[in-house]
């Protein structure tokens, strides 16, 4: 391989990781200080723990009020975020905070299908997805909505992030012999252990875009990944509040 | 630009509180919310859209907060930034629907009266809203009448006189809509005939009753809200009132939710919306009443239902009233807003008016005999709209249908 190639393949792999839990730590501090920078809010319902739950779960998990409007809208949009969570989830188990046998009480055949099957079909429903949404947006940009440039950020990001993803599975390892692959973020805390060695290149462009999806986070519409829990949360325990 | 300008937009901006400023930082400009919106719906422009107002208000927020700004310099803000924000913030009837269609729930009603803040700051507010907010604070009613013809709505209907007493234990707060304009002088008739059918002890408070304040707010001018609210909880208090009842749902979402944050404390009253008295007088069967049989619709008050929670206890009310009570399709916390909020009047009467014959029309279709609603602007907007598109449909407030009932009003 070109030496250059793989210089800049190792530092995505070996330093880059360093740097994105450092952006990601130093973006979500400030995001948090713009927050608390601003006047403290006077209105806020007092905070019912089942309330609060119930519309997190209806309205952020199940998409609730997207379903009572429009249900094809609602079928995009919760393939979207549920093939993301179902791949987030599937990353835990490289990171190790699960193992394979998690499936095995649902026998063999629906084990294997669970851990290797079930992620492709995933990562094409993630794609597909995304892609229709950033039609939806740019077929709605100017008549309904005005898109910051960061809305589309994030859209493409998770795109290419998906992309390359699902590349890493479809395209067959370029070298012949297993290599097994870690990425440290924090030493022995955060570390991403693959299992088998994917395809090189794939897997190297997966690797960045997935860290510029983490460094983009803190300073971008991902920031609803954490913020959006907080509003429903609230939304939740007025509904409580005015008794409805 | 003056910089002085542009120091009073950054001023307003900082206002945003810390969960208005997460709000505009989670929106996601979906657009989710749009479809449901009753001005976008009518005019499909875009700055009328929830979504780009957010995305406005956010990127002129970072002109003056970004750390970009804080780095290299805060950006001017354009007249064209301040008359897009200014003509996005008031083609709206603040009817809280977009925070039902919002996957976040962002209280939008709040962060809307926010966004006219800033827009007062610009010196943008449309030149009707300047002017009713000038009224206001001369004669203590949007609707410049002079305060002392505020009970004059009596000379028009049946009723001898209003009690305006120094002490008693219901206060009946009328509101500028119902005491000022023509279409709700038998609203205040009825809930006056309520009360004396009731024997209860009861005043208005006359010339002392001034705005509630809500116009204040909707215009931008939070703080000046205050002095209405002062003024009218210090007059209670010193009636030494017990109950304050309105048949306002713009008054009394003011006095319940706005008051307590204004002042810093809760009034020595309870807040009740006649509907609720009524609905509890009506179950205690202390009203001889014979229940109809018209097909009744209930429209929901923005500022009523989706805002205050009073859903159930009109429909409650209505119950006693008629056999036959029916429903608009989106109904309750969904209920499509009647264009009559927001102080839309002022700024685009035609848009209210397109609103509302919306709604007209879908009770006509579901062959409504009488729209029942429990509010002044709500009223006087299906009253215009009405006339305007020459629609048949009796429009009652439910307090009328009471006093109907009662053989009071005919």
């Amino acid at each position: 391989m070109n030496p250059l190639i793989a210089s800049i393949y190792t530092f995505w792999v070996e330093t880059l990781p360093y740097i994105t839990i450092a952006v990601f730590t130093l973006g979500m501090t400030l995001r948090i200080q713009r927050w608390l920078s601003a006047p403290k809010d006077h209105h806020l319902p007092k905070i019912d723990l089942v309330a609060s739950i119930k519309y997190i779960i209806l309205d952020v998990v199940l998409f609730r009020k997207t379903f009572k409007r429009d249900k094809l809208t609602w079928a995009l949009v919760f393939a979207f975020h549920g093939s993301i969570g179902g791949i987030l989830f599937g990353h835990m188990r490289g990171f190790h905070l699960w193992s394979a046998s998690l499936f095995d009480p649902l026998g063999h055949w629906w084990a294997e299908w669970m851990i290797h099957t079930l992620p492709v079909y995933m990562g094409w429903i993630l794609i597909g997805s995304t892609f229709l949404l950033l039609v939806r947006r740019i077929r709605l940009e100017d008549k309904q909505l005005h898109s910051l440039v960061n809305d589309y950020g994030a859209l493409l990001i998770i795109l290419f992030a998906a992309v390359v993803g699902q590349g890493m599975r479809i395209f067959p390892p370029e070298s012949a012999e297993t290599v097994a692959y870690s990425v440290v973020f924090i030493p022995k805390y955060i570390v991403l252990h693959l299992e088998i060695v994917p395809s090189y290149h794939w897997f190297h462009w997966h690797v960045l875009m997935t860290q510029l999806f983490v460094i983009y986070t803190p300073f971008s519409k991902f920031i609803h990944i954490i913020s959006g829990v907080i509003s429903p949360a609230l939304y939740g325990s007025r509904r409580k509040e005015l008794d409805i | 630009m003056t910089s002085n300008l542009q120091e009073n937009i950054k001023a307003a901006l900082g206002k945003f509180t810390r969960k208005q400023l997460m709000e505009l930082d989670t929106c996601s400009h979906c657009a989710l919310c749009t479809e449901k919106c009753p001005a976008y719906n009518i005019s499909e422009n875009p700055l009328h859209a929830p979504g780009v107002r957010t995305a406005k208000a956010v990127k002129l927020y970072d002109k003056k907060f970004s750390l970009w700004s804080k780095i290299f310099g805060e950006k001017e803000i354009t007249q064209k930034e301040m008359d897009d924000l200014a003509e996005s913030a008031f083609h709206c009837t603040l009817c809280g629907r977009c925070r039902e269609s919002c996957p976040f729930g962002f209280e939008t009603h709040e962060l809307w009266i926010r966004i006219r803040e800033i827009v007062d700051a610009m010196g943008s507010t449309p030149e009707n809203v300047t002017r009713l907010t000038k009224m206001l604070d001369e004669y203590m009613n949007p609707y410049g009448q002079d305060p002392d013809t505020r009970l004059d709505w009596s000379f028009y209907v049946d009723i001898d006189e209003v009690p305006e007493e120094d002490e008693a234990d219901i206060a009946y707060f009328i509101g500028c809509t119902t005491a000022y304009k023509g279409a709700n002088h038998e609203v205040a008739f009825s809930v006056c005939k309520i009360l004396e059918e009731l024997g209860e002890n009861w005043t208005v408070l006359g010339e002392e009753e001034w705005c509630c304040g809500a116009p204040s707010m909707m215009a931008g001018k939070v703080e000046e809200a205050k002095k209405y609210a002062e003024h009218n909880v210090k007059e209670l208090e010193e009636r030494k009132i017990k109950k304050v009842i309105t048949g306002c749902a713009g008054c009394y979402r003011t006095f319940k939710f706005e008051y307590p944050a204004l002042l810093g404390r809760k009034p020595n009253f309870e807040v009740l919306h006649s509907v609720e008295f009524l609905r509890d007088t009506l179950a205690e069967g202390k009203l001889n009443i014979e229940k109809g049989d018209e097909r009744v619709i209930y429209h929901d008050p923005c500022e009523l239902g989706r805002l205050s929670g009073l859903i159930d206890k009109p429909r409650e009310a209505l119950s006693y009233l008629t056999s036959n009570q029916i429903e608009f399709d989106e109904h309750g916390i969904d209920s499509k807003c009647c264009g009559g909020g927001g102080l839309l009047q002022g700024v685009n009467n035609d848009m209210r008016l397109d609103i509302v014959k919306i709604k007209l029309e879908e009770a006509v279709e579901n062959k409504a005999d009488i729209l029942v609603s429990a509010c002044p602007s709500c009223k006087l907007t299906f009253v215009d709209g009405v006339r305007e598109h020459g629609i048949e449909l009796e429009v009652l407030d439910i307090h009328e249908l009471v006093a109907k009932r009662l053989g009071v009003l005919e």
